[in-house]
């Protein structure tokens, strides 16, 4: 029994992780789901390094989000299975040197997509003011130098700037409804994120073997 | 008839074998250089080995990095630097990169779950146990392999047994006849003589070459003496070497009773499990050892818990409350041969035992540190880090400033906030905010 064996050869390739870090990934996955085969929300609760991140929340859930496991319907998933598992982590790795102009362009809106999810909770395509402001409360949770004010001001301040660059001037009559995924990807335009969210493997051969 | 008198001959055979090559010569403390033998044959054999198996693969391998600081590459950028590289306005979005980036590593791997388990290998030692790949490579390979098994099941372990019994079975009735005596000088050096001679047999029950360093540094009379504590039998460890008064809980069954008749010769301290709870009363007991200069250092593991022997975690501070001087020793030992780290969540005293004494040896350097005092200004928490730090780096272990207990709970809230009071301040400071 191995992780070669329960994973489809097309979601591997779309990895391009080595079957080493497969294995390391896999034991992973056992170990947080104590070995059973799927993960649920709990099981991320034993990870002491994750107590720590205000947006512990967002995370987990990105986990669980439908729209991140690539499937049809919509809204959480109850448990995910090592394949979810390795799709999530897929949008983390990092750039290949021998990517060409259209991979580098779909990698980064891929990313771009994770982001966009976490900030829009309730999966409509938009995210609003109030999604905004939840996610900054979030980042600034247990300050208590900041009020909640700061954070409404601070989202606010953000959804101008976004309003400006995405519809340009507004009219006094006009309402920025949201910031949809494509106002998104021209926010970030020009800015490398590519760099910002990856986590890379150490090239490391544990154990030698020859096949 | 005949056949049973043959198994007698050869039963005696052997016992006169231990006896003679094993047992005398540690009652005496001479060593007749079986073990380096035996050491250098293994070493030979795993290089071996180890040659045999890269020659098998088929690609090149790339330069080995040791595992023991994990799978991915940590980017060391403090979180200051990385927010002042995005040049957006909106710094929370920086903020969600940073922090969606650790939340990913610490789900590939985290650092304190790391260290439960066991430490992993550059090379196979021959042991499937740590071979998590087990793949056939050559016929020869295999074919030590299975000497290799043949060798350790079927004559080390039931030498090692046999050791061991023996070693236990003299360290009770040694202590409970010493124990009749009257307290006297003589009782003491005869009580010390019990312990050494009991270790050494154990720690030949365990094939194991243990490398003393700075032997000058040795834990002296009414001092308090601590170590990282890797397994259970560190205690055995640092025993080999010189007495100590040992603490610990009272337990029932086999323990209990080398305990019963150990305390009679000389005086360890063991407390009831509902002493232990009282933490006033066992560092008045421990006060009260230490104050009298003619007892035996203390021996105490202050991080509570079995680690892995690749970091040390937080000390607890009470074992530096008390006051005296402390004697650092650093154990690392060389997972090469055997690995003496205790998963206690995974295996039991007898499996973990098992797996000891199937093991091909166990090898581990002891080094003594200089002795430290509490300086006037330090807090026992400053002491023990101070201590820690000390530890971790003559080990050559890494620092962690997690706690032990974290094996079993959970985060305590005081440190979380901690943290994220850090973050905070940092936040204002960058005054980003409003």
């Amino acid at each position: 029994e191995g992780p070669q064996d329960s994973a489809p050869v097309t979601s591997l390739h779309s990895l391009a992780v080595t079957s080493e870090q497969i294995e390391h990934l896999h034991r992973r996955f056992k170990q947080l789901s104590q070995d059973q085969l799927t993960i649920r929300k709990e099981n991320f609760d034993s990870i002491p390094d994750l107590e720590f991140n205000p947006i512990r929340g967002k995370i987990v859930h990105a986990f669980f989000d439908k729209r991140n496991l690539r499937q049809e319907s919509d809204g959480l998933a109850d448990e995910i299975n090592f394949e979810d598992f390795l799709t999530i982590m897929s949008y983390f790795r990092p750039i290949e040197m021998n990517m060409d102009e259209e991979q580098l362009d779909r990698f980064r809106k891929e990313k771009l997509k994770f982001l966009f999810h976490m900030y829009d909770s309730d999966h409509d395509g938009k995210i609003t003011l109030q999604e905004y402001r939840n996610v900054v409360e979030e980042l600034l949770s247990g300050n208590p130098h900041l009020e909640k004010e700061s954070a409404r001001s601070i989202a606010d301040g953000a959804m101008m700037e976004a309003a400006s660059i995405c519809v340009g001037q507004m009219g006094p009559d006009q309402v920025y409804e949201g910031i949809t995924f494509e106002d998104f990807l021209k926010m970030w335009q020009g800015i490398d994120i590519e760099t910002k969210m990856h986590v890379r493997f150490l090239n490391v051969d544990t154990i030698a073997h020859c096949y | 008839m005949e056949v049973v008198w043959a198994v007698g001959q050869v039963g005696a055979l052997w016992v006169a074998v231990v006896l003679g090559l094993i047992v005398l010569p540690s009652a005496l403390g001479i060593s007749l250089g079986i073990s380096e033998a035996y050491m250098w044959v293994l070493v030979k054999t795993l290089e071996w080995a180890t040659i045999r198996l890269q020659k098998g693969a088929k690609k090149p391998q790339p330069p080995r990095t040791p595992t023991a600081n994990g799978i991915i590459e940590r980017d060391e950028t403090p979180m200051e630097k990385e927010i002042a590289l995005l040049h957006r306005a909106d710094f929370e979005f920086s903020h969600i990169f940073y922090f969606c980036r650790k939340g990913f590593e610490a789900i590939v791997e985290d650092e304190v779950t790391q260290r439960f388990s066991s430490e992993e290998l550059l090379s196979w030692n021959l042991l499937t146990r740590t071979n998590v790949n087990f793949h056939y490579i050559s016929l020869r390979l295999t074919v030590v392999w299975v000497i290799g098994v043949i060798v350790r099941y079927c004559f080390l372990l039931p030498l090692r047994v046999t050791l061991a019994a023996i070693g236990i079975t003299s360290m009770i009735v040694g202590t409970t006849v010493v124990g009749q005596l009257p307290n006297s000088s003589v009782k003491n050096y005869l009580s010390e003589v019990v312990h050494l001679t009991c270790s050494r047999i154990l720690v030949r029950a365990l094939s194991g070459t243990i490398h003393y360093h700075n032997k000058e540094n040795r834990p002296q009379k009414g001092g308090i003496c601590v170590a990282n504590h890797t397994s259970p039998i560190d205690a055995i460890i640092l025993t080999n070497d010189g007495c100590y008064a040992m603490v610990g809980q009272v337990h029932g069954g086999l323990m209990g009773i080398i305990q019963r008749a150990t305390v009679k010769a000389c005086p360890h301290v063991w407390f009831e499990r509902s002493e232990i709870k009282d933490r006033h009363l066992v560092t008045k007991r421990l006060r009260e050892h230490v104050a009298d200069k003619s007892k035996l250092p203390i021996l105490i593991f202050p991080e509570g818990t079995c680690i892995n022997n690749t970091s040390v975690m937080m000390f607890k501070k009470g074992s530096f409350e008390i006051g005296g001087t402390i004697y650092p020793v650093a154990i690392k030992y060389d997972p090469q041969f055997g690995d003496a780290f205790w998963n206690s969540s995974k295996y039991n005293i007898v499996s973990y035992l098992l797996r000891i004494m199937t093991s091909w040896a166990i090898v581990c350097n002891v080094w003594y540190l200089p002795p430290m005092v509490r300086k006037e200004d330090e807090d026992a928490v400053q002491f023990a880090n101070r201590v820690r730090s000390a530890i971790a780096r003559q080990g050559g272990l890494t620092e962690l400033p997690w706690d032990g207990g974290l094996k079993r709970a959970k985060v305590k809230d005081t440190f979380k906030e901690e943290q994220q009071k850090n973050y905070s301040k940092m936040l204002v400071r960058n005054g980003s905010v409003g």
